[in-house]
């Protein structure tokens, strides 16, 4: 299995890149391992796409210590789209980076433009439930038998994506993506699929609950009537801070459960036992990578 | 495309709603179906169409023919929601063969998909009803409806975080390959909606609603957080909250004549119209029958004035007029589309 680390840029490749010294938690439950794969870019916001001498520079970075490279990329409307152009400019003349897409049009874009790059699909085409404030709850009534078959078919179903459907991997084949990525799930991952051949990696420790184009931190600037306009402009508030929301009025026992915001996207950070299955998942060979997030994933590119 | 040819698009949930919506100037209707074949087998929060199993959908194939049929004797077509984030191999085979008996025995115009297996399994059936890109599959820029074109949709619905100047590019891109559908009324989405994965089961509600009554803790990541600092961002966060109460409807709220709140684009229209944009949406399967005539009728209204050729300012104020509730469109919440009320070329 590969371990791949998301950097901020070229100089968090200066530190000691051994899992234990970056993510311990994760070392316990995995051993010690060495990173191979560097990931950089943002999944989530296209305020936050770096330059092409951003990408270009850790890029070579990561060469010059024989790591490989794969460069994230958001979903975007049409601006997000050029900026994301221009980082795949940047890339043209390296046959061996990869890029993982969370939009239909960034993998267009690639298709016909810079072949030479390796796609791989994004957490965020993978469309399972993932809201931890119900899905751990219906996993456990369920189990206990609460519900009925119906309940036992809703599990399995929410366990899955459409990519257990051989129709759909065969199809992103065709687009030359063999590999595919995804977050643990509160509820269980059923990875089967990945015995047909797909390579699937995995994020830690954080999940996506939910994005938006929306961004609560990137109103900070703007008169009240102007706030939370699509498309708007932003001087990365996100950067400055992150809230922790408790969930403080569920319904269930579960109110101590944490929800964390940083910029336009909520994240769930894992639990031990979730950690502890995919270690387990890992040793049946179905895991084919970890990308280890140290800090919530929204990074802006540092000045100069 | 232009703003006559530019349909009005109604959410319906039973035949007994379709001739008040009709005479109240629906030109094209959306709906559901959860059959029992579903119900039997899924329940909580799995869902065949992004609405609760119960409640928001036609429930027999027999109530969905004469739902068409009633449709189609007023020459409106019918799409069918089949929206589901995805579907598993478990489910594929059972969703094909509601979308077959859909098309092939309820005469279903067209099928309203997200998923894009589901894309790919439809487009080998050959059915007669058409394919519609759901606006839960997040088609952000020109490239995403480029790569939409192998599946030969009839038409693509945006998401509502598309701006006025996005839909431009948009729809110039798609020309005449493909309709582009956009919201005009009714609630909105805190989150994008396509990235979200969240439910809306009853058990907790929507994520972003829920949210307003958490507790909510900053952490600085520079040198001091001080006070001011600390009441600058929950300050925001309370304006924050206040958006999202507006993108749930104003509180699920109505004006003291009856008439619904929530988000809006009637100033946008005759930009819309000029963009070339085929339908326009509005939200609410699962509303009342009132609200959906009241909805039905305030965007009627401000279509045939553009198509009369009102002036954009006119219609902008004709548009406030009719929301009711002028502080509620000077806050600049309700707004799916920020308008620049001077006309475009």
């Amino acid at each position: 299995m590969q371990w791949c680390l998301h950097v901020k840029g070229p100089r968090d490749l200066d530190r000691d890149l051994t899992l234990t010294s970056i993510a311990p938690k994760l070392a316990a439950a995995f051993g010690d391992a060495a990173f191979t794969h560097v990931a950089y870019g943002t999944e989530f916001c296209e305020n936050l796409v770096t330059s092409g001498a951003g990408a270009r520079s850790t890029y070579e970075a990561a060469s010059a210590r024989g790591l490989e490279f794969a460069l994230l990329t958001p979903y975007a409307g049409e601006r997000g789209i050029d900026r994301i152009r221009e980082q795949f400019q940047a890339l043209r003349a390296n046959a061996k980076a990869e890029f993982v897409f969370n939009d239909w049009g960034a993998l267009h874009m690639a298709r016909r433009d810079f072949p030479h790059l390796t796609p791989v699909q994004g957490r965020l085409l993978n469309k399972s439930l993932r809201d931890p404030r119900v899905t751990t709850i219906i996993s456990e009534a369920s189990l206990r038998g609460g519900g009925g078959p119906a309940a036992m078919g809703s599990l399995d179903a929410l366990q899955r994506a459409n990519l257990d459907n051989p129709s759909y991997t065969n199809f992103l084949a065709r687009f030359g993506v063999h590999a595919v990525e995804m977050d643990w799930l509160p509820q269980g991952t059923d990875l089967s699929f990945a015995d047909r051949g797909v390579r699937v990696t995995v994020y830690a420790p954080f999940g996506v609950i939910s994005t938006a184009r929306i961004c609560m931190a990137a109103a900070l600037h703007y008169r009240k009537t102007e706030k939370f306009q699509p498309g708007a402009p932003c001087r990365h508030e996100c950067q400055s801070h992150d809230v922790t929301y408790t969930y403080t009025n569920s319904p269930f026992q579960n109110r101590d459960q944490e929800f964390l915001l940083k910029g336009n996207t909520y994240f769930y950070e894992y639990s031990a036992a979730m950690i502890s299955q995919m270690a387990a998942e890992a040793k049946t060979g179905r895991i084919a990578r970890i990308v280890v997030q140290p800090d919530l994933p929204m990074f802006a590119e540092a000045a100069a | 495309m232009s703003v006559h040819a530019m349909k009005v698009l109604a959410p319906i949930r039973e035949i007994d709603e379709l001739d008040m919506l009709l005479k109240s100037g629906a030109e094209e209707f959306y709906c559901g179906i959860v059959p029992s074949e579903w119900t039997e087998r899924f329940n909580g929060p799995v869902w065949l169409n992004r609405r609760s199993n119960k409640g928001s959908s036609l429930e027999t194939f027999a109530e969905m023919k004469a739902l068409v049929d009633g449709a189609h004797a007023a020459g409106v077509p019918v799409f069918v929601t089949m929206n589901a984030p995805y579907y598993s191999a478990d489910q594929i085979p059972l969703v094909l063969e509601l979308a077959q008996r859909l098309s092939e025995d309820c005469g279903v115009d067209a099928l309203i998909v997200t998923d894009l297996n589901l894309m790919l399994r439809l487009s080998e059936l050959d059915l007669h009803a058409r394919l519609h890109v759901s606006s839960v599959a997040a088609t952000l820029n020109s490239e995403a409806i480029d790569f939409l074109m192998q599946f030969s949709p009839q038409r693509i619905v945006l998401p509502r975080s598309v701006t006025l100047e996005e839909i431009a590019r948009i729809t110039k891109a798609a020309g005449d390959r493909v309709e582009i559908e956009a919201f005009i009324l009714n609630d909105g989405c805190a989150f994008e909606e396509g990235f979200c994965a969240t439910t809306h089961h009853h058990s907790v509600g929507a994520f972003c609603t829920n949210l307003s009554d958490m507790q909510a803790d900053f952490s600085w990541e520079g040198p001091r957080f001080t006070a001011r600092r600390e009441r600058w961002l929950r300050a925001n966060l309370t304006d924050y909250r206040e958006w999202v109460w507006y993108v749930n409807g104003n509180g699920c709220g109505a004006t003291a004549k009856g008439l619904p709140y929530g988000p809006c684009g009637l100033c946008a229209i005759p930009d819309l119209g000029r963009m070339g944009v085929a339908s326009l949406k509005i939200v609410g399967r699962e509303a009342s029958a009132f609200k959906k005539l009241a909805s039905v009728r305030m965007v009627r209204d401000i279509v045939d004035r553009a198509r009369a050729g009102d002036s954009k300012l006119h219609v902008i104020e004709r548009s406030i007029a009719m929301r009711a509730e002028p502080k509620h469109c000077e806050s600049g919440m309700m707004c799916y589309y920020k308008v620049e009320a001077c006309e475009s070329q």
